[in-house]
């Protein structure tokens, strides 16, 4: 890793900023325009030349967060030797002060002058055609498993504390010892799937690397240490990648044993501080106990926990297991649902390095082919004003998620065409229907409204979809043969925010029981915030509803996200049930409700379409 | 200020009562059925800004 | 090749897919098929075994030719899947991508309602008839073309990040890593040998 390292850092097209953060993204595909804060460092990472004199100097003293704490660093310091870039970073929340009375030890010594107090966070905007996100993991920190005592029992370690401690970079230079008498351990237990495959702690994944990181430690303390003995606790060992299951075997013949069955307690030997590990072995059947010199958690992975942050900048979405979700599982696992934004690495799905290369290089080849190209085309599915029609009330303007819509008081509103997304909130919310959506006009959606429900409504329940996450979440469950009753009826827009009020209410005018309007949930609404809307309109809805004495509770309302196959199933199984309750007699009064308003035309747009008249139920 | 707002889901009728902080945004759920469908209870319909008003 | 005229009367094609067993193992596709000639301004409705597949797709192009099809409704699977594929199917036989319509009778139907066969049926027909009667109202769109700004971002400086980077600068692009440490380098840099080589991890 370390060369790969030093390329980045030196090549000529890369613009390396470290210890900078993405603040705001806006734009589209092909053309993103983002924020990023570069923190201050106070070292310029191009004068610093690594002496060292600085920390030697420096008086705080903190744990090391590269050594897992189980080393210290000052208050400045470099991350890690190899660190790119190679220079010092002096954190300001451990200094004891940037005015010389405090403390300025550090600059004083520093010859290379480089250190700058007054260094302050920087706002630096690029443009951008394509974005790779890689933003890695975190790992499971097994404290909240107490019967494992990590944390009451010193010589109970996680696997990450494990690589620092036999490596000869480690706090203590790779010479293997246990925490409480700094001896070496003679018999060594590894406990696997801490934190993975466990429902009840909301981690049911495998984290798919552990098993295998775990082997190699194993092999590794043999090949150092051939009396140790070494014990795994499993509940499968999945060694199924190229030339995995050979190392599991060599784990075996260098003498490793493995017992299926995880410790259900750890109990600390007050004396010895040695571990006393009760299993039940699951081979056998049989309680076993066990006691060791030091054990190991082998912690699995999880989501990292900038993921909701960046999932916001970028209107992306996450799978059950809180790892971001992909366009397709098997087809598309490289491009996020944003057009021009692609997954690498950890943050999609549990994997190894070699997987996490394998897959940075299809995102490398993936958005390069997208730069390449130039240009790219966007759908034709952006809206235009009638200008016969509008009032030039402003309305489409003030819920533009984009401010698509320029407009000022007494002139007409002008889409801007190329920062239009195609939501169709201004659509559904212009009173005069003086906005057509391309693609999902109003006598579209209208029509098929009639058609579906042309012949027995009343068996019908009517859902209105949204193309990036309710509608997806339909096609999860189908993909997952998830089954639910086969009563409903889904017309797909853009985003929920496209369904006017007067759709909804011509689903109910055509007798349909029960109307559900579903979109993204809040985090996920992939035009920015457009489904607030959907929220304001339907609250509107089972007001006028209410008044026009047709039960509200025959509109409803969910978010369900494109991973969520499973919800989408439950709520059509749930609007089933809604739709029983509803009586024909019910229905026709509805019916007449809604006819003795005589509904405003449709004239605007009537005379905009080639076609002259829509069926009539 | 926060004050306590009354919903009333659409799927299960359970009603409950809810901080609202002003101009929150916040996903609702209803506490006993999960549903989305949470209506909120006010006397009187506000008129909000986008100019889509309660009749 | 140019695109045809669709001024005129409507003359809407409904292709009603098996998808092998996917759908029609669960949908009578025969009904569905009959169903839609039934319905207005549809002048062919036509069953394939896999409208995706080249057999299908060329099915779609001479029913565009020999009917003069001026909108195209194609009942099979998810939009989201194919969409693309069928609007390129369309415009090869020279119709705007825009005057085809999907039902989704896979995702939404057939996958969801196996053991349901009048049930399902009964949806899969609807379903046809919305997109015929949405498929009435289709108007030819004109796709605007954007440029690209030749750049990347690359989120996280992580072994994934530095790879995706450095491919794409050794093909020649502009890229920004953002790395939110104060080094690249991620978890890898903290481990110590890696498997399946077990050599230094750095």
């Amino acid at each position: 890793m370390g060369p790969k390292a030093i390329d980045v850092g030196r090549h000529p097209n890369i613009e390396l900023l470290t210890y900078s953060e993405v603040e705001a993204v806006s734009g589209y595909v092909g053309n993103f325009s983002v924020k990023i804060r570069k923190k201050a460092r106070y070292v310029d990472p191009e004068v610093c030349n690594s002496c060292n004199e600085c920390a030697k100097v420096c008086p705080v003293v903190k744990p090391d967060e590269y050594q897992m704490g189980l080393g210290s660093r000052k208050a400045i310091y470099i991350p890690y030797p190899q660190a790119v870039p190679c220079s010092y970073i002096l954190n300001m929340d451990d200094c004891l002060g940037t005015t010389p009375i405090a403390c300025g030890k550090c600059a004083d010594v520093c010859e290379q002058e480089c250190i700058d107090y007054d260094d302050r966070d920087e706002i630096i905007e690029r443009d951008v055609g394509a974005v790779i996100v890689a933003i890695g993991l975190d790992v499971y920190d097994p404290t909240e498993l107490d019967d494992y005592g990590y944390t009451r029992f010193e010589n109970v370690i996680t696997s990450m504390e494990f690589e620092r401690l036999i490596c000869a970079g480690g706090p203590t230079a790779g010479h293997f010892i246990r925490p409480t008498d700094r001896e070496r351990p003679k018999r060594i237990g590894f406990v696997q799937c801490v934190g993975s495959r466990n429902a009840a702690i909301g981690r049911p994944y495998c984290s798919n690397i552990c098993c295998m990181n775990t082997i190699k430690d194993t092999l590794l303390l043999a090949d150092h240490y051939p009396d140790l003995t070494n014990t795994v606790f499993y509940q499968d060992i999945r060694a199924f990648g190229k030339s995995f299951e050979d190392m599991f075997q060599r784990s075996k013949e260098a003498g490793t044993r493995y017992i299926r069955g995880l410790p259900g307690d750890i109990e600390e030997d007050p004396l010895t501080r040695n571990l006393l590990v009760t299993v039940e072995n699951t081979t056998t059947g049989k309680l076993e106990r066990h006691e060791f010199d030091m054990l190991v958690l082998s912690v699995g992975v999880i989501p990292p926990k900038d993921l909701a942050k960046i999932s916001g900048l970028l209107t992306l979405s996450k799978t059950s297991d809180g790892f971001f979700l992909e366009s397709h599982p098997k087809l598309k696992p490289i491009d996020a649902p944003t057009r021009g934004v692609y997954f690498a690495g950890f943050c999609e799905s549990p994997k190894d390095i070699k997987d996490s290369v394998c897959q940075a290089g299809a995102a490398a080849s993936r958005s390069g082919a997208l730069l390449n190209a130039g240009q790219i085309t966007v759908e034709a599915i952006t809206s235009y004003i009638i200008e016969d029609a509008c009032t030039k009330c402003g309305a489409c303007a003030s819920v533009c998620p984009y401010g698509a819509i320029i407009w000022e008081k007494g002139q007409f509103p002008v889409v801007v065409e190329a920062a239009c997304a195609g939501c169709g909130c201004c659509g559904a919310t212009c009173k005069s229907n003086a906005i057509v959506m391309r693609h999902f006009t109003d006598e579209q959606l209208i029509a098929q409204i009639r058609a579906i429900l042309a012949d027995k409504p009343e068996d019908k329940v009517f859902v209105f979809a949204c193309n990036w996450c309710s509608y997806a979440g339909g096609d999860m469950a189908g993909i997952s043969r998830i089954h639910y009753p086969s009563t409903n009826r889904v017309v797909r827009t853009m985003c929920s925010a496209r369904v006017s009020e007067d759709m909804v209410l011509e689903a109910f005018r055509c007798g349909a029981p029960i109307v559900l309007v579903s979109g993204c949930h809040y985090a996920d609404c992939h035009y920015i915030n457009a489904n607030r809307q959907t929220v304001k309109r339907v609250q509107r809805l089972w007001n006028k509803l209410d008044r026009l004495g047709i039960r509200p509770e025959r509109l409803q309302l969910e978010w369900i996200s494109a991973a969520e196959g499973q919800k989408f199933a439950k709520v059509m199984v749930q609007v089933e049930e809604l739709r029983k309750k509803v009586t024909k007699e019910e229905i026709e009064q509805t019916i007449k409700a809604l006819q003795e308003k005589p509904k405003k035309q449709r004239k605007a747009k009537s005379a905009k379409q080639t076609e002259a008249s829509v069926s009539t139920p | 200020m926060t004050k306590k707002e009354s919903f009333r889901c659409m799927m299960c009728g359970y009603e409950f009562e809810e901080p609202v902080e002003p101009g929150e945004d916040k996903e609702r759920t209803c506490p006993m059925c999960r549903s989305n469908s949470i209506r909120h209870m006010k006397k009187r319909a506000v008129k909000d800004k986008t100019g889509e008003s309660d009749e | 090749m140019s695109e045809r005229q669709v001024d005129g009367d409507l003359r809407i094609g409904v292709f009603v897919c098996d998808c092998g067993l996917n759908i029609a193992g669960a949908v009578d596709c025969a009904a569905v098929s009959e169903y839609a000639e039934t319905l207005p301004d549809v002048v062919c409705a036509v069953r394939n075994k896999y409208t995706c597949a080249d057999p299908g797709q060329n099915e779609i192009k001479n029913a565009i030719r020999e009917h003069r099809l001026n909108r195209v409704v194609i009942a099979s699977c998810t939009p989201r899947q194919h969409e693309p594929t069928f609007r390129q199917c369309v415009l090869e036989a020279g119709l705007n991508p825009y005057l085809m319509e999907m039902a989704n009778l896979r995702e939404h139907c057939s996958w969801v309602h196996p053991g349901d066969w009048d049930g399902a049926t009964a949806k899969a027909k609807d379903l046809v008839a919305g997109a015929v009667a949405r498929a009435r109202f289709l108007e030819p769109q004109v796709e605007m073309t954007v440029p690209v700004t030749k750049a990347a971002l690359v989120i996280g400086g992580g072994v994934a990040g530095m790879e995706a980077a450095l491919e794409l600068a050794d093909a020649g692009h502009k890229v920004v890593l953002v790395e939110k440490e104060a080094s690249i380098g991620g978890i890898m840099a903290q481990l110590d040998k890696t498997y399946p080589t077990m050599d230094c991890s750095i």
